[in-house]
């Protein structure tokens, strides 16, 4: 089994600690903004339902943008675990 | 000695765990009451139809609370008094405690804000209970979700963090420990903002069913759609908090 050093151990635990915060942090945004988009439009479907689909099209878009902050998270969660 | 550690490490984090866990229940299930004794006010002729739907969805924002409870039950009587596990199982416990706790914030306000807007629409549209308490229940079990997934990690942290190995070197057993930590928190923050923003989606449809209930599927259609993408983040967390469990 390898053997690591104290101070390469605590550098290791800093990294994965530092994953756990980054990612879970990184949750807390998109999900309330998402979720935040998801209500107004089906308050919107609900007084337009004649504009169902471009209200969809909309909210999708909209979601797939505020996320790209919690796949940012993901992928600096991931490189913190694996390539340190 | 270890079983001191261990011990200690079980009791903090069965504080910790119903401590938080227990504030912000009692928040989500304050907003449904709030709301329903509004709505009564407002229209004291759906009286009946308006109790049951705070009761019933009181009942459903204090899930994560259960959760906490329950965590918190196993941590204090599970067997967490033998000194099989080492460092690992201390920061294991402790993770635990903090996962569920934490992570019961965001799905309880979200079932509170979901389940408010319910009675409110109730009292607007008395006819139309029985969807509305439907919908409102189906929002709610969607921004559990999240707790759920935070409960599941806990309870592997409870009972699947296996032995350190035989002359396991210094620098490994620290990293391996803070892991474990770094699992709790990855999930118990990243509930936060899914439970949350589900429970504004259900309560918004709630709303909407009220106002427009001819709508009822294209409103709930969206609500379901749009719930799942907010629900993503909530399993980046559960994926990231597996890996360090797991993986590392």
């Amino acid at each position: 089994m390898e053997n690591i050093t104290l101070a390469a151990g605590i550098v290791k635990a800093s990294a994965l600690l530092g994953a756990g915060l980054c990612m879970g942090m990184g949750a807390l945004g998109p999900g309330v903004g998402e979720g935040f988009v998801a209500g107004k439009a089906c308050e919107g479907i609900a007084r337009s339902p004649e504009n169902a689909s471009l209200i969809t099209r909309t909210m999708l878009v909209g979601q797939a943008v505020s996320e790209s902050t919690g796949i940012y998270s993901l992928v600096i969660a991931l490189l913190l675990i694996f390539s340190t | 000695m270890m079983v001191e550690y261990i011990r200690i490490a079980a009791y903090l984090g069965a504080g910790i765990s119903v401590g938080i866990g227990a504030v912000t229940t009692g928040i989500g299930s304050g907003i449904i009451a709030g709301e329903g004794a509004k709505a009564i006010v407002t229209q004291p002729k759906a009286n009946e139809s308006i109790f049951r739907t705070m009761l019933i969805g009181q009942a459903a924002a204090q899930t994560a609370g259960i959760f906490a409870l329950v965590v918190s039950m196993l941590l204090i009587y599970g067997g967490f008094d033998v000194a099989e596990g080492g460092w690992f199982k201390v920061a294991a416990l402790l993770s635990a405690g903090v996962a569920i706790g934490i992570g019961s914030i965001g799905p309880s306000i979200g079932a509170g804000y979901s389940g408010g807007e319910a009675c409110k629409s109730i009292a607007r549209m008395p006819k139309h209970s029985n969807a509305i308490m439907g919908n409102m229940l189906i929002g709610q079990a969607l921004s559990q979700t999240s707790a759920i997934f935070a409960l599941v990690v806990s309870l592997l942290l409870l009972y699947s963090v296996p032995n350190p190995e035989e002359g396991i070197s210094i620098g490994r057993l620290i990293f391996k420990s803070v892991a474990f930590l770094g699992a709790g928190l990855s999930i118990g923050f990243g509930t936060i903002g899914p439970g949350a923003g589900i429970g504004y989606v259900a309560g918004r449809a709630n709303n909407m069913i009220g106002r427009f209930p001819d709508e009822k599927a294209s409103i709930m259609r969206t609500m379901f759609v749009g719930a799942a993408v907010s629900e993503s983040t909530a399993i980046y967390s559960l994926v990231v908090a597996f890996l360090l469990i797991f993986a590392v």
